[in-house]
């Protein structure tokens, strides 16, 4: 029994090591089978394999960005920057791989940014494999700050996951609306599309760097990485604190007029150009209603401008934009609108300049040889041009007019005989010398053309000679009348008008200095200095016509502009007035257009001669240029309480420029001569103030004798339309 | 004196299978590293995250080996009901709140911060379990239809609560396959066992045949586009059959002697987590077929120690051997059958070199079990032989 039961054992070890054996066969087989298998996937379709993997390598590469080039004004302050910023992203992936991670992540991103959680939690629940998604765009770095410390510190929060920053560019401006005309902005991916940041484009990008892998020679996969290059930065001309002081005159300008006659800003357009005289560098240039160059986008500054239809075009009587209208306005036309407020008046508009054409007319003249400067003219208040009559200001006539005095007194009369003078062709000639109907090639973007909106040779006939004289009839852009004064004030010499005068390296190192480009001598020395008597006189002249414009303790030299708009209804002006400072050796001339200004009686250059005085009155101190005249005790208390208001910006005075009205200052009534003083007996207006004529009905200046409502309402002669001008459609 | 000099020599470590089992370990640690760096540092900024976190569970595992090793292994016959039930217990509370989902499937329990998948402790209560229970009934009512369809049956609830709950057919297969070889081994019949393989094998090829020719129409579910894509993978490049193909341009571009350790494209992306299921196809692609049929003569030479401890062995220490050599061969050979796409993907890892630190740690408690009948087995049977007597 016992041996049958160790028998019955051992048969039963056998069988069981039997079946052991045959399971390790069965497995040795299916090994073999294996190894079978790969052996003939390597032989049969290894090559194919081979050019397979190659062929499907994604040669990934990630793009490292550039830093756009700063903009700097020219004393190194800060126009336009870029500054790195950070967007957040959420790999989900990776935040999801561990278990632990999902709440102390959702807590410090909660913590640290403004986020709403519970969308990023549906977020994640829904797309669990997404390894890109952004939460937040452009963070500074010190917002993200907090939280990087947090996910940085391992220690204490290892949960902290799936949360990367990726690295931008944003373009920052740190002074808002300071220059936004000039500096213009760029698109989200930093090109530029306005201003210099346009025309200085290339100058201003880099090169993207990159970081990629690529399969070398023995087929493995290398990583490189090409740094970016930085953009160049450039300096500028343009001194932000006498831009700052244009842009405060220019609103200050806009909030006394603001809703005065109608509804809408101050003015349609306000426009200052301050340059050097001897290189052509721009100081300050600046239009109004400007806008914030951070936030382009805001409507905030379209209220008060004329507002522009949705085909672009403006039908009058125009309407002024204010928050309703501003609601019901679709895209396109806000689009419109914004374009037209982008726009830089001062390179892109063009409008009849008036009267402070009067100095060229008179330069051309005596450069040409066909007057002396010491010539008479009787001035009858009128003039018979060809079919034509042409009034003077003063339609009573001025009486004895010398080249010097015309100038001085605006006299029509006067330059329209001078114009007859150098006639048709010669005065042709010198248009163009002084570059009128031709781009100045200022370094901006949009300045316009001008060719076909003054006369040539062959259409040019002697009504057209006549209104040129005076300024009416052909169009500029104030780019091109300060260009060409500044020649006709410094000597002769024209200067290509410019704004960057230097570009540097990101490093600090200068790659190219721009220097003053001198491009032609306009007219002699000898004539210049005649003609820069003839606007000190103008200025400071018994009979001048502005007076208004001079700063106290300066004399500085100009000329008024007033022109009438087409239709010659006397309604609408364009006030305007040139000048230079100091008067016996120029160093900035200013350039001040105010476009439509909103009152009742546009009709006084006064509009335009207030800003100058204003800004000189704070730019020439600032220019270390001294006083050279005496100051009553009445303008230094006007001083001092002007010093206190810049001093202290919070005592904000709004009545500082009033004790100079009352205290009868420089700009006060000069004495006119009493043969032609006519008008001193017409009654006054009670309403208005101004004396009416009684023969014709219409309102003169009590005290200059000058209709008000323009200088020719009996002319019909033909106008060229103006192109890109101030009715015109935006670009 | 003798008799001392005899108890000695029984005593005697394994050391080969050790040295086998390591060996497969610290290669399995070093293709990990070189597998998943590349998307470890991407994910986590560490090249070795997956490498660390392996090392602790491998290391946690060598300990428990160890221990597991010098205990006599029929201290633990009286648990192996005890296994069996938390076995069931463990896979059923991944429904609970401890149940953790990753990659849209719920599989792994959260025990005290680390996961567990309870289906490697299902693997190793059912091989302990199994063993118990045939030498239970004895060999002798193995024989039997009935016996043999008992011991059969035991294992399907489990079975079912692993494929249903957790999703995971093939470790249910994994369990039900162990179950069979252990079965197969026990019983003294080949007839039972050629009937049921041809059985199997005429259900599998009705299901395939089916699966093609109803392709036309759609809502088959994932495990048919499976079968289909495994029938031609190049069909389905860029669904089910993406994974198949990337492992087999792994396999095939890695020539013979492999582009060299480290140097794999495919990991770059192509073979996502390659470091779980597919890193055969990355060892191919570096260690090129020598690497990779070097792999597989370890993974022979290990059945081969496995097969000489089971014979000295008693019944109880033999099934626990024909278990755990049951388990690795298996998931070996399904692993290297999905990446060479003898048999449809289905997520196996591989034994010892595969990330998943479940699966390493209780990996290695049954090869302690393994050192132990090693160390003991022939001392037991041959007191129980005596006992008999």
């Amino acid at each position: 029994m016992k041996k049958a039961n160790r028998q019955k054992r051992r048969k039963d070890k056998y069988q069981l090591n039997m079946k052991l054996s045959i399971l390790v066969g069965v497995v040795f087989v299916a090994f073999l089978v294996l190894a079978i298998q790969l052996y003939l996937i390597t032989r049969d379709s290894g090559d194919q394999y081979r050019r397979q993997v190659l062929a499907q390598q994604r040669y990934d590469s990630t793009i490292i960005p550039y830093r756009r080039g700063a903009i700097l004004d020219s004393r190194g302050t800060t126009l336009a920057v870029s500054e790195k910023v950070y967007n957040v992203i959420l790999d989900t992936r990776a935040l999801l791989d561990r278990r632990d991670n999902l709440e102390p992540t959702l807590a410090a991103l909660d913590a640290h940014f403004n986020l709403d959680i519970e969308m990023i939690r549906t977020f994640i629940s829904n797309n669990p494999s997404s390894q890109y998604h952004v939460l937040l765009r452009r963070l500074t770095y010190d917002e993200i700050a907090g939280f990087r410390a947090l996910q940085t510190d391992r220690e204490n929060n290892p949960n902290i996951r799936g949360i990367w920053f990726e690295e931008e560019y944003r373009r920052y401006y740190p002074n808002g609306s300071l220059a936004s005309h000039i500096i213009g902005f760029t698109t989200s991916d930093n090109q530029g599309l306005y201003g210099l940041e346009r025309s200085y484009n290339e100058v201003l990008s880099g090169t993207s760097g990159r970081e990629y892998g690529f399969l070398n020679n023995e087929s493995e996969l290398e990583r490189t990485t090409i740094a970016a290059i930085d953009g160049n930065s450039i300096v500028t001309t343009i001194d932000s604190n006498i831009q700052a002081i244009a842009e405060k005159y220019l609103r200050n300008f806009d909030e006394e007029y603001r809703d005065n006659h109608r509804e809408g800003s101050g003015a349609q357009n306000i426009g200052v150009i301050i340059m050097e005289v001897n290189t052509g560098n721009v100081l300050a240039m600046a239009n109004y209603p400007h806008f914030d160059l951070n936030d382009i986008r805001n409507t905030d500054a379209l209220i008060g401008m004329q507002m522009l239809d949705a085909d672009g075009t403006r039908t009058l009587p125009s309407t002024a934009i204010n928050a309703e209208n501003l609601l019901t306005m679709q895209t396109d036309q806000i689009n419109m609108n914004l374009n037209a407020l982008w726009r830089n008046f001062a390179i892109s508009d063009t409008f009849e300049p008036g009267s402070v054409i009067k100095p060229f007319t008179v330069a051309a003249g005596i450069e040409s040889g066909s007057i002396t400067g010491n010539e008479h003219y009787r001035c009858e208040g009128k003039l018979d041009v060809g079919d034509f009559t042409i009034h003077c200001n003063n339609i009573y006539g001025h009486g004895d007019v010398s080249v010097g005095r015309g100038v001085e007194i605006s006299c029509n009369v006067a330059m329209m005989r001078v114009a007859m003078n150098i006639g048709r062709n010669t005065y042709v000639d010198f248009q163009h010398i002084f570059n009128f109907g031709l781009r100045t090639n200022i370094d901006l973007e949009g300045e316009a053309r001008t060719a076909a909106l003054v006369y040539n040779r062959s259409n040019m006939r002697i009504t057209e000679l006549a209104t040129c004289s005076f300024g009416q009839g052909f169009n500029t852009t104030m780019i091109q009348v300060i260009t060409a004064f500044c020649s006709l004030i410094n000597g002769g010499n024209y200067y290509e008008p410019r704004l960057v005068r230097q570009i540097v390296s990101p490093t600090g190192a200068t790659v190219a200095n721009i220097e003053p480009r001198l491009l032609k001598q306009t007219i002699s020395p000898l004539t210049s200095d005649i003609v820069r008597a003839y606007c000190v006189s103008a200025v400071v002249g018994e009979e001048g016509t502005g007076h208004s414009a001079r700063p106290y303790g300066y004399i500085i030299g100009g000329k008024t502009g007033t022109a009438e708009m087409i239709p010659r209804d006397k309604t609408n002006y364009v006030l305007s007035f040139i000048g230079f400072a100091p008067a016996d050796d120029p160093q900035i001339a200013i350039y001040v257009v105010v476009d439509r200004p909103n009152v009742r009686q546009q009709h006084s250059a006064r509009y335009a001669t207030q800003i100058v005085k204003n800004i000189l009155t704070e730019v020439l101190p600032y220019l270390n240029i001294y006083m050279t005249e005496e100051l009553t005790e009445a303008q230094m208390a006007a001083l001092a309480e002007l010093q206190r208001e810049i001093l202290s910006p919070i005592l904000k005075l709004n009545d500082d420029e009033e004790p100079d009205d009352e205290n009868g200052d420089i700009d006060d009534t000069p004495a006119l001569p009493p043969h032609i003083e006519v008008w001193r007996d017409f009654p006054i207006d009670a309403a208005t103030g101004y004396a009416i004529d009684p023969n014709t009905g219409e309102y003169v200046d009590p005290v200059t004798g000058a209709t008000i409502g323009g200088s020719f309402q009996s002319v019909g002669f033909d106008v060229l339309p103006p192109v890109g001008g101030i009715d015109d459609e935006p670009p | 004196m003798s008799n001392q000099t005899k108890r000695k020599e029984v005593n005697m470590f394994d050391f080969s299978l050790l040295f086998i089992v390591l060996f497969l370990l610290c290669f399995g640690l070093v293709m990990i590293y070189s597998v998943s760096s590349y998307e470890a540092s991407m994910r986590f900024g560490d090249a070795a995250y997956f490498l660390k976190s392996q090392l602790l569970a491998t290391g946690l595992g060598l300990v428990l080996m160890i221990v597991i090793a010098n205990i006599k292994y029929p201290f633990w016959e009286k648990f192996a009901t005890l296994a069996f039930v938390i076995s069931h217990v463990l896979v059923l509370l991944v429904l609970s709140p401890l149940g953790i989902e990753r990659n849209n499937a719920r599989r792994w329990l959260d025990i005290f911060g680390t996961s567990l998948q309870p289906a490697e402790v299902a693997k190793l209560g059912i091989i302990l379990f199994m063993a118990s229970f045939i030498c239970k009934i004895g060999t002798k009512n193995i024989g039997t239809l009935k016996g043999f369809l008992t011991v059969l049956i035991m294992p399907l609830p489990l079975c079912f609560i692993v494929w249903q709950i957790t999703t995971n057919l093939s470790s249910a297969i994994i369990i039900f396959g162990i179950v069979l070889l252990m079965l197969f081994v026990a019983s003294p019949k080949y007839k039972h066992f050629i009937v049921a393989g041809v059985v199997g094998m005429v259900v599998v090829m009705i299901i395939v045949f089916v699966i093609i020719n109803v392709a036309a129409s759609d809502n088959l579910g994932f495990r048919s586009e499976r079968v289909l894509a495994w029938l031609d993978p190049e069909a389905y490049a860029q669904g089910r059959g993406f994974q198949t193909l990337q492992a087999l341009y792994a396999i095939g571009s890695g020539g013979f002697f492999g582009k060299g350790l480290g140097q794999s494209m495919q990991k770059l992306g192509f073979l996502p987590e390659a470091q779980n299921d597919m890193i055969f196809s990355i060892i191919s692609e570096e260690l090129g077929l020598f690497g990779a049929i070097a792999i597989i003569l370890m993974f022979m030479l290990l059945v081969w120690r496995f097969m000489y401890v089971a014979r000295e062995a008693d019944l109880f220490g033999t099934l626990l051997v024909v278990g755990v050599m049951g388990h690795i061969v298996i998931q070996v050979i399904i692993n290297i059958g999905v990446v060479t796409n003898l048999i449809p993907n289905t997520g196996i890892t591989l034994p010892f070199i595969s990330y998943g630190g479940s699966s390493v740690t209780f990996l290695l408690i049954e090869i302690g079990l393994v050192l132990s009948v090693a160390k003991f087995g022939k001392q037991i049977a041959v007191e129980k032989e005596q006992n008999a007597v």
